[in-house]
This record gives C-alpha cells, structure tokens and sequence, in this order.
C-alpha cells in the first residue's frame, strides 16, 4: 500500500517538474528578446567600440559585414535563435571565439563563487538567526541582528573593499584577489562578500521563524515533555523555521547573481558576471545574450531545486503529494 | 642615403637611479605584472587597445623599435636604407633569427604578415604603401608595393613621402609573424601568439593571467627574466591592495593618491610621474550650429580655467597644455600659445556672435564617456561657464555610445581625449584636423580649413628637421586659434614600481599599468 503510494507521489513530482521545465523555454525566449530589443536601441556600435580611439572606415565596414550588423534586425534575432536551437551560442565580436567557449571557461569560477556564497549565508545565517532567537530582546540578539541589517545594506563593493584591506593587505592573512588556481584561501573573502547580503537575509528570516515556531502547540508540547531547551529549539523548532529560510534562499540567488559582477571585479574573480559587465561595455552582443541565457536558467533551475528541498524539509508537502 | 644601422642601444632608464642600472643584470625571477583588462587579442593584425600591444609588444618583433628616445632603431631588420626621395625604404634583415617555432624568418614572412595585418583592424599603418588601399578592398591579390628581393632583403615603395613611416615599421601592426601558424591555428592564433620575441605564449586564463616566459633563443640574446606574469584585474584599489601586499612588482597609481603616495613614507621611493604623448581635450563640431561660429568656440575657450582641473581634480600629476601636442612628443613646440583665461573677453566674443550674456543659446549639450574623472571635469566645466552665462548640459554615455554620436557628429561639444599610437605631430595633427580624416578616422571636429590641410599635407611628406616643424606649428597654432580644439592638460603615467625591478623604460609611450616598452632587459634584484 505505502509502496503505490509512493510512487504515486514520485510521478506527481515527476509531472510538476515537468511542467516547470517545459514553461523555461518561453521565458528564456522572452528574455533573449528582451535583451536584443534593449541592445538595438542602446546607442553604439560593437564594429566601432572594438576599433579603439581610432577607425578605418573600410575596416569599420568590412567589421560589420563579418558581424552579420548589416542586416536587419529581425534577420539577426531568427538567425541567432536558429543556431541557439541547434546549440550553438554564435560567435563573441570581441574575442572570435564560440561564445559557448568563452562562457564555459568562467562558468566555473562564477558557480563556485555562488556556491560558497551560499554556503556562508546558510551556515552563518542559520546559526546567528537561531542564536539570536533563544533569548529574543537580548543583547546578543540585538548584535547579531544589527550585524545582519549591515550585512544587507553594506555596498559589496565597498565590503570587498574593506575585506581585502583588513584580512589581507594588513592581517596579511589571506590573498588581496585573484582566482589563485582555485585555491581555498582565495574563495574565502569573495565569498563572505558576495554571501554578506544573503547571510543577513537568512539570519533575520530564521529568527522571526524561529520565534514564530516556538509558539506552536507541538513545541509547547516538546517542552511540556521535559526536553531540554537545547533539543527543543535544535530539534523540534528549528526544521520547521526553515521552511521559510528556503525560499528565502530561493529569492536570494537573484542577490548572488546581481552581485557577482560586483564580488569578480573588486576581487578579479575570472566569472561569467565581469564577463557579461566588459560585453555589454564592448556590445559584444553575443556574450551578452549567452551571459543573460546563462544567468536566467541558473535562477530558474535555483527555484526550481527550492522546491524541490521544500518536499525534503516540509513532510506536509509530502503528504499533499500523495 | 639615410642610414639606422649601428645607433647604438641606448641604456635603458632604470626607475630606481642611476645607481642601479650600474649593476649587472641578475639572470631569473618572475616579474609580476598587471593588465586593468583582459586583452580581447593577442594578434598583432586584430589589436587596438594597448593592453593587448602590452603583450604582443614582448612576444612579437617588428622591422624597426622604438627607442627610449622614440627614435626608429633596427629589430629583425639590420638596416633600412632610403631612397633620395623618400619613396622606397629597403630593409636588410638579420640572418638567422628565429621564430619561437624553431624557423627562420625570411623576407616573405614580413610581406606575408603586413597584407595580413593590412586586412586586421588596423589597416592605416599600412595604407602608405602603394597599391595598399587596392588590396585593403579586394581589388588586387597583393600590395604592390612590397617587393622581395631576395630571401633577406624586402623594399616597399609608397606612393608618396611619408616622413613617419619608420615609425609606422615599428609599431606592434607591423609585427612579423609565421605564416603556418597561423594557418594552423586559424582565429585561435589570438589566444596562442607565436613570434620572434624575447619572451614566449606560456598560458592565459581568461580574466586571470597572462603568462610569458623567456625565449632562450631570441635574436638579442636570453632575457634576465624566466618569467613574466601580467595579472587581469580591473579595480585600480585592488591592483593597489595586490602591490602594497607585495604580491605585484608594478602597478598604476590609484585615481586620488598621486601625492598620498608620494608622501607615504614606503611608497615614496617607488613612486614615479612621467609625462605620456596624449592630451585630454575638448572638441566641437565645427559643421554644425551653434559651433560653426568660431567666435562661440573662442568665448568659450577664454571661459574655462583648466588650472582647477590639472592642480584640485589630478593632485598637480599631469602637465597643463599650450597647445595640442604634448611635450613629450618629438617635434612639440613650447611657443604655441593658447587662448588665455579670461573672461571678459568671453564675455565680449559672446557679445560679437550676437549671444551677449548667453542669450539665445539655450543649454549646450556636453558629452562624455563614463568615468568619475569626466564627471568631475564636466561639473568644473559646467561650473565655469555658468560665469559667462552659458548652460551645459550634461550627458555621460559609456564608451561605445560615446564614441557613436561623437563619430556621426550629433554631438556638437564633447571631451576627447588622444593618445600618439606614434611619436610624430602627424599622428596628432594631421589624423585630428585634416578634412581628409573627416568622422571616424579622427577630424570628429569636422574641421575643413584649406590652409590647415595645405600645411600638414607639406609636412606629412617631409624629412624631419625645423622645415618640417614650423609647418605642423603654423597648423597647430591656426588650429588653437579657430578654438576647433581645447586642451585641458597632457596626459601623464603615475606608476607605483618595486625597488627590486631593474631596467624598467619610462617610455612616453607607456602608461601604467600597462608598460609598453620591452621587458627584455628588466631584470630583478632580490
């Protein structure tokens, strides 16, 4: 019996997945139409930015006949989604290289970038958020919810900025910048920076959550048993105050991609967000367009993993499934 | 017959004093340099920017290189003999040099390598050659005007005297490369140069790092560095974080501490200014109203007070300008004389163009690119001639948008700044103010005067000298005077350098962080 059940839930899920990822393909069209139009009517040429201080009339044409810009606009925009539809991303103005290739070698900066970035605000989240609620008024809590309204409205730039000062130019503890070869130790303050705004969201998420569960009857109940505090809040509490520190997760990969060009350029981070800023500098239209592609399924599939952890954490999902 | 064979090699300008380029070059080490950018090339015939020049410039060679001085000195060319009448240059290569492949260079590689690069990005090094312009749009299968005449000799014939060309020889455009490398790797010769150079493509990680390392067999001999490492990174706080942490060896001044740095107590002796062939200017279009009427273009030239800009905004760093050509630049003229501040007789010439007070003008347009420099400067600007009644309005673009309303001409009062891509007053006058150069080529003024062009047209063909001189400061001088462009200051290169680094140029060509000049003879004392 369970075990029909069960798969029932499975396809269930299956189906919804399904349905979440067919609806991805009219939202990565429309944004890739979106970002064509905003290019089309942004003033500039990729032909004469790539020229430096000084262009060649001839070679100025010759640049855009090899760039396809002498063609309409609508031409442009089918032939680009027709090669998309066969894989293939087209070719970057500025480095005459597939932008598949210029995207794949700092994809993977960029991802564990957003990564440890992640993991910083879930760790330090969770854990300043959780202590902060055990004595609400207190001024522990009143410190670490002043350190998380910081962590949210601090600039990353100047975060970044004054990370660097302090733990490497003058503790000398850690490198000013640089991907060091994908070291650890180069990870460490891009990712506090770049994780500081989402660190802030989720502590102060799981604390009101927190504070909120503690209410419930079932807690009530925990303690009613003779738990210890400790048991109560780590056990009983803490699993059900999470539900809406997920979707704050969820929410906050916006935040990690909006501020990944950010985090890479104050810490020379090779990435896919420095890569897209310098493209739309240059109008290099195809690196912008795959950049933007790249960026919005990550934040679709992000939501999407969201929901699925929703059915791991939230047993009532579970049961609704079946 | 005008010989270059034999000049001797000037030894180089170490930063650090004279007492230093007394030691003996100490063979080894890593210098470890920094790019603001990651290089979108690194083939000679497709750059235009000067971080990938920065690179291409050690691995590549040209015919000719410039010296410390920016004279012409032979490279892969032994010597190069002119005709009398400035027509054909002949160069005799020098045997046996190698590529980093293994092969040698012979003179069909330089005619192989200039159609190539005639047909890249920057086809107007090139265009002086006859039958240039026929090959650049297709008409012939080669440009006429080169010619082998044997395995190490080439000559190429131009249509008509052009005193730079020399300097056009050793300009990174004009680098020889190997013709089956770059048939085997095709568009990807870019991200994997081969050349003749002292240093050697080790690897390059996008938005990373550029490596180099030394070319044991380089024509001049082995270079003292094993290794030279150009980080890419674009905040100019960080590069100064990276050199005060020590992990950089030279890196660029940070916009603001020019005279912080300078008093600091350690990055005092590491500090260094030097004077760089660019001018920050402003410029009008001359085509179009209200700028057509030269006495505008005057009254405002007498309103603005460039003194608050060189000595408030850049900390006294950069030199303030005469004239148009900065004064690092071979053939500068210290007796140009600008049009001096002073504003009552603004306020008169606004009188005499029928605006007394301003009236009638409306709000001036003022464009310019992105940057918080700009900005201050137009606010100074728009702060000055408030004073004589004229209101600016600002509108700042980015680069590539920049450029295209100032290159089509819709922007009628603009800043635009100008760097020698060599070191001659054709390069400045005549690319910026012959009408021949109208738009994109570099008159964004939409300057016609026939006077002007009669001048440079004379002096673009002949030899160097003081004839040739008076004829580009007569122009310069017409050129300031018709208020067809205002200069704010020259451009200056504000580097921070190890006292460990040896031989470093100070070239007027370099600006920091990207040093143009060869890394082949720095060396590290540590």
């Amino acid at each position: 019996m369970r075990r029909s059940e069960g798969s029932g839930s499975i396809a269930d899920i299956g189906r919804a997945l399904l349905g979440r990822l067919l609806a991805l393909g009219p939202v990565l069209f429309g944004i890739t139409l979106l970002v064509f139009l905003l290019n089309a009517i942004a003033l500039g040429d990729p032909a004469r930015a790539a020229m430096g201080q000084r262009a060649d009339p001839e070679a100025l044409e010759r640049l855009r006949r090899d760039y396809a810009l002498d063609r309409p606009l609508a031409v442009q925009y089918v032939t680009w989604i027709g090669r998309l539809a066969r894989g293939d991303l087209g070719t970057s103005f500025r480095e005459q290289r597939a932008v598949a290739e210029v995207i794949a070698e700092r994809l993977p900066a960029t991802v564990r970038l957003a990564f440890a970035a992640t993991l910083v605000a879930v760790v330090l989240g969770v854990a300043a958020g959780a202590l902060a609620a055990v004595r609400p008024g207190s001024a522990l809590d009143h410190a670490l919810m002043g350190a998380a309204v910081l962590g949210i409205s601090t600039p990353v730039f100047w975060l970044g900025m004054m990370l660097a000062l302090v733990f490497a130019v003058t503790l000398g503890w850690l490198p000013v910048s640089g991907y060091g070869g994908g070291s650890l130790r180069h990870l460490v303050l891009p990712a506090l920076t770049l994780g500081a705004l989402h660190t802030g969201t989720v502590a102060r998420m799981t604390r009101s959550s927190l504070l909120e569960v503690v209410r419930q009857d079932y807690v009530q109940t925990a303690r009613g048993k003779g738990l210890p505090e400790r048991i109560v809040l780590g056990k009983h509490a803490l699993r059900n105050a999470l539900i809406p520190v997920v979707t704050v997760i969820g929410i906050g990969l916006a935040d990690l991609l909006v501020g990944a060009p950010l985090t890479e350029t104050v810490f020379a981070w090779p990435g896919v967000g420095r890569l897209l800023v310098a493209a739309v500098g240059q109008r290099d239209l195809p690196v912008v367009m795959g950049a933007v592609l790249v960026f919005a399924l990550v934040y679709v599939l992000g939501n999407l993993l969201v929901d699925l952890a929703y059915l791991v954490i939230d047993p009532r999902t579970r049961r609704a499934a079946t | 017959m005008r010989k270059l064979a034999g000049l001797a090699v000037v030894v180089a300008l170490a930063l650090a004093g004279a007492g230093a380029s007394a030691q003996a070059p100490r063979a080894g080490g890593t210098l470890r340099a920094v790019f603001s950018a990651d290089p979108p090339t690194l083939d000679p015939a497709h750059a235009t920017d000067t971080t990938s020049s920065a690179v291409i410039r050690q691995v590549f060679d040209g015919l000719l290189e410039l010296d410390e001085t920016l004279t012409p000195v032979p490279a892969l060319a032994r010597r190069v003999d002119a005709s009398a009448d400035g027509r054909v240059y002949t160069f005799a290569l020098r045997p046996g040099v190698r590529f980093h492949n293994g092969r040698e260079v012979r003179a069909a590689d330089v005619k192989y390598s200039f159609e190539r690069a005639a047909k890249g990005k920057r086809p107007w090094v090139f265009e002086k050659i006859s039958g240039a312009r026929e090959f650049i749009k297709g008409t012939a299968d080669g440009i006429g005007g080169v010619r082998l005449v044997d395995d190490l000799t080439i000559e190429l014939r131009l249509d008509r005297p052009f005193a730079p060309f020399l300097h056009l020889m050793a300009y990174d455009a004009a680098s020889i490369v190997p013709r089956e490398e770059v048939e085997k790797r095709g568009p990807g010769f870019a991200s994997h140069p081969v050349g003749t150079g002292a240093f050697r493509f080790a690897s390059w990680r996008r938005d990373d790092q550029v490596v180099l390392e030394r070319f044991p067999d380089h024509f001049r001999g082995s270079a003292p560095l094993d290794r030279v490492v150009f980080r890419i990174i674009p905040a100019e706080i960080t590069r100064f974080n990276e050199y005060r942490a020590g992990q950089l060896d030279l890196t660029d001044v940070p916009t603001g501490q020019c005279r912080s740095v300078q008093n600091d107590p350690q990055l005092r002796g590491e500090a260094a200014v030097w004077p760089t062939l660019g001018t920050h200017g402003l410029r009008f279009n001359v085509a179009k109203p209200p700028f057509a009427d030269a006495r505008l273009r005057r009254a405002i030239a007498h309103a603005i007070d460039p003194t608050l800009i060189v000595e408030r905004l850049l900390e006294g760093c950069v030199y303030p300008a005469r004239g148009i050509l900065p004064p690092a630049l071979p053939g500068y003229s210290s007796g140009i004389r600008r049009l001096a501040f002073d504003r009552g007789r603004a306020k008169q010439l606004l009188v005499e163009a029928g605006h007394p007070g301003g009236r009638g003008l409306g709000p001036i347009p003022f464009n310019f690119n992105t940057g918080d420099l700009n900005q201050r400067i137009a606010e100074v600007l728009q702060a000055q001639l408030r004073e004589i009644g004229i209101a600016l309005e600002l509108r700042r673009l980015d680069w590539a948008a920049h450029i295209k309303v100032v290159d089509d001409g819709s922007a009628v009062f603009f800043r635009q700044g100008w760097i020698a891509d060599y070191p001659d007053p054709e390069n400045f006058l005549t690319v910026l103010f012959h009408s021949r150069n109208i738009g994109a080529a570099g008159n964004t003024s939409r300057y016609r005067n026939a006077a002007v062009d009669r001048l440079l047209d004379e002096a673009d063909g002949m030899a160097p000298g003081p004839t040739r001189s008076a004829r580009y400061h007569r122009a310069e001088q017409a050129i300031v005077d018709d208020a067809v462009w205002i200069s704010l200051y020259h451009y200056s290169s504000r580097a921070l350098v190890k006292r460990s680094v040896k031989g470093l140029e100070r070239s007027a060509l370099s600006s920091a962080p990207e040093f143009l000049a060869p890394l082949r003879r720095v060396w590290l004392d540590r």
